[in-house]
């Protein structure tokens, strides 16, 4: 799980660098279009005020008034400044009522004005320049930026209409990628789960494209095939040792019996009973590995036929007990209608039976073992419950692997593989076995996968 | 222990050579007569009423033993058969049974297990349709379902009498554990717990009387016997 949430958070981060990124770069380009004109508008601007105050040092008065009447009146934008200030720093004709605050040396320079012709005294920027005449009056041109701040009003707007859209865009490409992203890992995530559970047939979900993600999921699938095959080749070799070695066992359990039944020396008679004793154990153990195998291998359906969960447990619960009983453990039985599921009634018999035989084998006395047969949200449950010595949670993991048995476990005979016989059985009937803390003790569970 | 027929023999068809050897000491050793045989001998034994009971193993030299098997039951040949196999696999049992096995045992076995099922078979045939079982002065009345000791009527569980009922019709026999699973409980598979001694225990506690021998007495290493003479 945790595995999953950081390539959820990865992605989700992956989808907000891209809303990011784009977001940046969207307004750089438009910052940098506006700074750009504008700063080509302003250069010029300064350079031809610059030279019309320079060209114009040398007209008469009347030369002068001549042309800033022309040029006012041709000025239909309302954007041009032009006054002749006297030596007394009055004005003497033209549009600006005050001479602006600047050197008189010709150069363009920044400040705010009153609008012109407009009647209200709100102050614009715009740029002025100022010369002293051979005359001793001062020349004034000007030129309002107004046109320059409608201009960034027009991209300010424009990147304001044009990012919100592009911002959304971006986090729904974002978001979109991000999901799918996340939903194929959950899928890939969902699927080693499940193989690490003991589908070994599944493999990783692969597109019909091929990105890095289903070339990886290729190679985690062709390992799996290799990881699988090995694992088959194990198992068979195990369970070819164990074939193997039936007919030398009974054989020598054979003649180790006929040896006690001949001879007279005590002695040997001991060491044959031990020797013997071992045998059965071992036989004990080859026949339930084969008894697994055979399971495991087995194919479902063969003789499946509508068997009743009620009437097994209620059987078995019959035949165990007196063994409970002579233990003075309290078996109780919770059973109500018929529970009918497809299976084989042997085989079902075994399993339940293996998890009862543990319950009141890890049971000390006086304690109590329940078995229950239940349909929960339309799931077949068998449950068997007991109050003894439970699972360390270090071992719960291991209790269905073949031959593990639990450390207070080794005190008690048997071959180890009952659970996953159990197991076995149970998923050849689309059954999960489960383990459950009864705290004390244990609860196993067989719960249908399907309704 | 007693034999039945000694004029016929038992026909053992096992392809391991000291398997069947083992086999073949214990089951003289107990007074039977047995002869090793191939599926053609053995099958030919059984027609002309020369075999007691046959041991089949399931596969001999690569060849199943099952076909012939059915071929002998369709032709009616009645001779019980015990088919012992390595293939322990879900079916197998089923199968070797509906091919016309009396029993089926699974390698690796006992021979004590074989011998007491042989044995068992073997009985079988004496059997006829009795209304009342009697061990001593133990008596059970299959009709109305009743068992007396000495005359003093015993209540028993189904299940009790459906075990002191298997260990009446084979008196005298070594009855293994699996047996009783196999026969009394129709459980085909192998339990890890004591379940079933507790079973004779009770049992024993409501048949016996206090002061003389068990009727049911325990058999090292192979299982359980009711025996009236005890």
């Amino acid at each position: 799980m945790r595995m999953l949430e950081f390539f959820r958070s990865a992605a989700v981060r992956l989808a907000l660098a891209f809303v990011l990124v784009t977001t940046v770069a969207t307004t750089a380009v438009f910052g940098l279009v506006y700074l750009e004109i504008r700063e080509a508008n302003e250069k010029r601007n300064r350079l031809i005020l610059e030279d019309e105050a320079a060209k114009s040092a040398d007209h008469s008065l009347d030369e002068l008034r001549n042309a800033f009447e022309v040029r006012l009146t041709h000025d239909l934008r309302r954007i041009d400044y032009a006054a002749l200030f006297g030596p007394d720093r009055n004005v003497m004709f033209g549009n600006i009522k005050t001479l602006p605050a600047i050197s008189l040396d010709g150069k363009a320079h920044f400040m705010a004005a009153s609008p012109v012709g407009g009647g209200d005294n709100r102050l614009e920027p715009a740029i002025f320049v100022a010369r002293l005449r051979p005359d001793g009056n001062i020349m004034v041109l000007g030129r309002s930026l107004l046109e320059s701040l409608a201009f960034r009003r027009i991209v300010q707007n424009a990147l304001a209409a044009g990012l919100a859209p592009m911002l959304l865009l971006a986090l729904a490409i974002g978001a979109f990628f991000a999901r799918r992203a996340s939903r194929r890992l959950t899928a890939i995530h969902d699927t080693i789960a499940r193989i690490m559970k003991g589908d070994t047939h599944l493999r990783l979900p692969l597109r019909s494209g091929s990105d890095a993600i289903d070339k990886i999921s290729q190679d985690v699938n062709l390992m799996l095939d290799e990881i699988v095959r090995l694992l088959v080749q194990i198992k068979g070799v195990g369970d070819n040792i164990a074939h193997d070695l039936r007919s030398p066992l009974a054989v020598v359990h054979a003649q180790l019996e006929r040896g006690l039944e001949t001879s007279n020396d005590e002695q040997l008679r001991a060491i044959v009973k031990q020797a013997l004793a071992h045998i059965d154990r071992a036989m004990v153990t080859v026949a339930a590995l084969l008894r697994l195998a055979d399971v495991e291998y087995g194919s479902k359906s063969s003789k499946f036929t509508t068997i009743d969960l009620s009437a097994i447990c209620t059987d078995l619960f019959e035949f165990f007990e007196p063994l409970a009983t002579s233990k003075s453990i309290k078996m109780t039985l919770e059973v109500q209608s018929p529970v009918q599921i497809p299976g084989d009634g042997d085989l079902m018999r075994e399993a339940v039976s293996n998890l009862i035989g543990n319950a009141i084998k890890f049971t000390p006395e006086n304690g109590a073992v329940n078995v229950s047969v239940t349909q929960e949200d339309g799931r077949p449950v068998v449950r068997v419950r007991d109050n003894g010595i439970g699972v360390e949670p270090a071992e719960r993991d291991k209790i269905f692997q073949r031959f593990y048995r639990t450390e207070s476990g080794h005190r008690v005979p048997g071959s180890g593989l009952g659970l996953s016989i159990a197991a076995a059985i149970a998923n050849l009937h689309d059954f999960d076995l489960r383990f459950k803390d009864n705290d004390p003790g244990a609860v196993f569970e067989m719960v249908g996968r399907r309704k | 222990m007693t034999t039945s027929n000694r004029a016929q023999s038992i026909v053992l068809v096992e392809d391991e050579s000291e398997l069947a050897n083992e086999i073949r000491i214990e089951l003289e050793r107990l007074g039977h007569l047995v002869r090793t045989a191939s599926i053609a001998q053995a099958a030919d034994a059984a027609r002309v009423g020369d075999a007691a009971l046959l041991i089949m193993d399931r596969i001999v030299f690569g060849e199943d033993s099952l076909a012939t098997l059915e071929v002998l039951r369709r032709e009616g040949v009645k001779v019980p058969v015990l088919v012992i196999s390595a293939l322990s696999s879900i079916d197998e049992r089923v199968r070797g049974l509906r091919a016309g096995g009396d029993d089926y045992l699974a390698k690796p076995f006992a021979i004590v297990e074989l011998v007491a099922r042989v044995e068992a078979l073997l009985r079988r045939l004496e059997d006829v349709r009795t209304t009342k079982l009697r061990a001593g002065d133990l008596e059970m009345d299959l009709i109305e379902q009743k068992v007396y000791r000495g005359g003093t009527r015993i209540d028993l569980l189904p299940r009790e009498f459906k075990l002191l009922e298997y260990f009446l019709r084979h008196q005298g026999r070594v009855i293994t554990r699996a047996m009783l699973l196999q026969d009394v409980w129709q459980y085909h598979f192998s339990i890890e717990t004591n379940v079933v001694d507790v079973h004779i225990s009770n049992l024993r506690k409501k048949i016996d009387v206090r002061g003389v021998p068990s009727l049911i007495v325990n058999i090292r290493g192979a299982g359980f016997m009711l025996n009236a003479n005890a």
